[in-house]
């Protein structure tokens, strides 16, 4: 190997331990978690320091261990400052006050049931490395069933208000990849799943009609790290995104939404407005110009301005004996009347 | 200017009168409300939304704004009554809400939508309404109705199939069936598809399907869409008889969690739009800067190859805790159009914001943004945002 290549060698090294604790393959100094385990092989009952285990409640602080707890058997402790300050992982506390908020639950109504074995719940707390002090949901599940509650998603037993709670859920649920474009096809056939966490309100924002003022691209400007489809410069480039993505914008937006907006800044059809066309859009020789190829790639923005009364524009040269012939193209096929329904008859006329 | 002021004034006498009044009278009643302003538009809005568990078969939930532009304007995107029959037999939903059923798109109706289930794992859903039209806009002979039937396997595959008709002006706009599957064969494999066929114009109105499955730390997924644009019309639009030139995409995503805190992520898919040809990718790379996310740093790459659609881009966001209830975040953005047309070499977006959230359900966040684009050499844009949440119980 050359010098040079085990100097890239070596600075890449240095570089990758430098990066560890940015990247997370080295955990940050962190205080030492509290040594559960070490009390509880000296049969340390937990009752013993969470003395007010059976007392806790939402409106009481958590049933964490006072110094007063500690220095009943550590008769002499080395410093005055709270035991727990330095001898717990600080997220513990923060998980506990969390589970607090987000979840309905009793020590007092579990405590007979669990005959004052905490371990039955709290199963890691005898491990050498525990993942987590906070019993899984597997283990509520292992006493209750709610198979009702579980059949109809029903999970407001437990949970006050999951679509806040915002928990990842750990299965096949979690929304990462590109969950934009793939929630629709998941959720097609999962309603009862989806309606678990998310209520009404999550699809309104977006699938609604009159939603522009509630995205949350717009309304959460400081999320950033929100990827929805209108964030950044979007609203700039919003017609070369539409032909990039032909049909999409139908599944939120009505030609109408175009209409609306077009005609607040001023570029719709109209007088004193200039024309978004290009030159060669429309032109009086065979083919009559690049808008019959342009309609067909991407019909939703032509609607979206000339829909409605505007539809007349294309009437007049493409109606039936109109110098713009028939505007039908390959694959074209309808089951309507052509000379009653719309928008047949607007071209073919009122028949016999 | 005076106009601006004037606005504001009458917008911040609106907020304190619908905020302050709030008071406890239900258990738990959960209430958030937005007042948000963008100088780019001069307008206050104000978002309040809400939900209310009554009892344990009936909640209700909404979710409205206002607007405080010189023709001031309101509109309600959610007002919807929930009933759950206890056992979990059925459910209806009642007001208004958005319908996605199956193979349907979502479409938000005033309406009525009820399911009933059997212990068999089988699922009835009906629903008819009205489509909302925005600011309550005239909707005479405008209906839509449909429902699906599914059934579940043992909670690892769900079939059904759909059917909606829509009517506007007594027309008929749109007549589909649909079928969508959904399958998860344990904790690697997902799978899920959904079609729908044009009934008044026949052929394939839209068709997807994605399959994923997940080797940790790696994720991979297919992708497949079909739109024919011209059925995703109302059949009632002139537009809609333009002929079938579907747009197809078939890609794949790659997800990896190269590190504890580092997310990779890429996409491409080969694109055909009316019969011509083209592509798209993306890369992305997210590092959180502490183990709950709250910081972090993101880059990501994007070229857009079909149609007239040709640009590539770069996008960069990065937030951070500042202490004591603060953040800050930016976003900034460059896009190159492949050819400008006269409308810009380049369009650079930008935006930087500073947030602070109380312990007390208080959020304000302010932000500038800054960018040219096609239409403008440059814009400048200053936005403002205060929350307020309650949970009342």
């Amino acid at each position: 190997m050359s010098r040079t290549s085990l100097s890239v060698l070596l600075a890449l090294s240095i570089m990758l331990a430098a990066c560890a604790g940015v990247l997370g393959l080295r955990p940050h100094a962190t205080r030492v978690a509290f040594p559960h385990r070490q009390h509880v092989m000296k049969g340390v009952n937990c009752k013993e320091c969470h003395t007010d285990v059976a007392a806790s409640s939402k409106e009481r602080p958590p049933h964490f261990p006072t110094k007063s707890d500690c220095v009943r058997c550590h008769t002499q402790p080395h410093t005055d400052r709270d035991c727990l300050g330095c001898h717990t992982d600080p997220s513990a506390r923060g998980g506990a006050e969390l589970a607090r908020e987000h979840l309905r639950f009793d020590h007092a109504k579990h405590m007979p049931a669990a005959k004052g074995d905490c371990v039955r719940c709290h199963q890691e707390v005898a491990l050498e490395r525990p993942q987590a002090l906070r019993p899984k949901m597997a283990t509520c599940f292992s006493c209750h069933q709610h198979e009702k509650q579980w059949a109809t998603r029903d999970c407001d037993g437990c949970h006050v208000d999951l679509e806040g709670e915002r928990t990842l859920p750990a299965s096949h649920l979690v929304h990462d990849g590109d969950w934009l474009r793939e929630h629709g096809t998941q959720a097609a056939s999962s309603r009862d799943l989806c309606a678990t966490c998310h209520s009404e309100r999550s699809c309104s924002t977006c699938h609604g009609v009159g939603t522009v003022p509630g995205l949350p691209a717009r309304l959460a400007f400081d999320e950033v790290r929100l990827n929805g489809l209108h964030r950044a410069g979007f609203r700039s480039r919003h017609s070369d995104e539409a032909r990039a993505q032909p049909g999409l914008c139908t599944t939120c937006h009505s030609e109408q939404s175009c209409v609306e907006c077009h005609q607040l800044r001023k570029v719709a059809p109209g007088e004193g407005v200039r024309s978004p066309h290009p030159r060669n859009w429309l032109s009086q020789s065979k083919g009559g110009g690049d808008h019959g190829h342009q309609a067909r790639l991407d019909p939703m923005g032509c609607a979206g301005c000339h829909g409605g009364a505007g539809e007349q524009l294309c009437v007049n040269c493409h109606r039936v004996g109109g110098p713009g012939g028939s505007p039908h193209g390959p694959g074209f096929a309808s089951n309507k009347d052509k000379f009653h329904d719309v928008p047949c008859r607007q071209c073919h006329g009122v028949g016999p | 200017m005076l106009n601006g002021v004037s606005i504001m004034r009458h917008f911040l006498a609106l907020v304190c009168t619908i905020v302050l009044p709030v008071s406890a009278h239900a258990d738990p009643l959960q209430l958030r409300a937005n007042a948000f302003t963008d100088s780019r538009a001069p307008a206050g809005l104000l978002i309040l939304e809400g939900r209310d568990k009554i009892r344990p078969w009936f909640d209700v939930e909404g979710l409205v704004w206002t607007g405080a532009r010189p023709d001031a304007t309101a509109d309600v995107m959610t007002l919807a009554l929930h009933l759950r029959e206890p056992s979990g037999f059925g459910d209806v939903r009642g007001g208004r809400f958005v319908v996605a059923t199956g193979a349907i798109r979502p479409v938000q109706i005033d309406g009525i939508s009820a399911l009933a289930r059997a212990p068999i794992g089988t699922k009835v859903e009906v629903f008819g309404g009205a489509p909302v039209a925005p600011r309550w806009g005239d909707r005479s002979y405008n209906w839509i109705a449909g429902g699906r039937l599914s059934q579940s396997y043992e909670g690892r595959a769900v079939t059904g199939v759909s059917y909606v008709q829509r009517r506007a002006h007594g027309e008929n706009a749109d007549e589909e069936i649909g079928t969508d599957v959904s399958a998860s064969a344990g904790r690697w494999l997902d799978l899920a598809a959904r079609g729908a066929y044009d009934l008044i114009s026949p052929g394939l109105t839209e068709a997807t399907a994605t399959v994923s499955t997940r080797a940790a730390p790696w994720r991979f997924e297919l992708f497949g869409i079909h739109r024919s644009t011209g059925r995703l019309l109302p059949a009632t639009s002139l537009f809609s008889v333009l002929g079938d030139f579907p747009a197809q995409t078939l890609g794949g995503t790659v997800l990896w969690k190269a590190a504890p805190r580092l997310d990779l992520f890429v996409s491409g898919a080969g694109q055909s739009v009316g019969g011509e040809l083209g592509a798209n990718a993306l890369g992305r790379a997210t590092l959180r800067l502490d183990d709950e996310g709250l910081g972090f740093l993101g880059f990501e790459l994007r070229k857009q190859h079909a149609s007239t659609a040709k640009w590539s881009g770069a996008r960069v966001i990065a937030a951070g805790p500042l202490g004591r209830g603060f953040r800050a975040s930016t976003e900034l953005e460059l896009v190159i159009p492949d050819a400008p047309n006269g409308r810009g070499v380049a369009w650079p977006w930008g935006i930087v914001a500073l947030s602070w959230r109380s312990l007390s359900s208080w959020e304000i966040a302010a932000a500038t943004e800054a960018a040219s684009t096609p239409d403008h050499a440059f814009e400048l844009n200053a936005l403002a945002r205060v929350s307020r949440t309650w949970e009342l119980r």
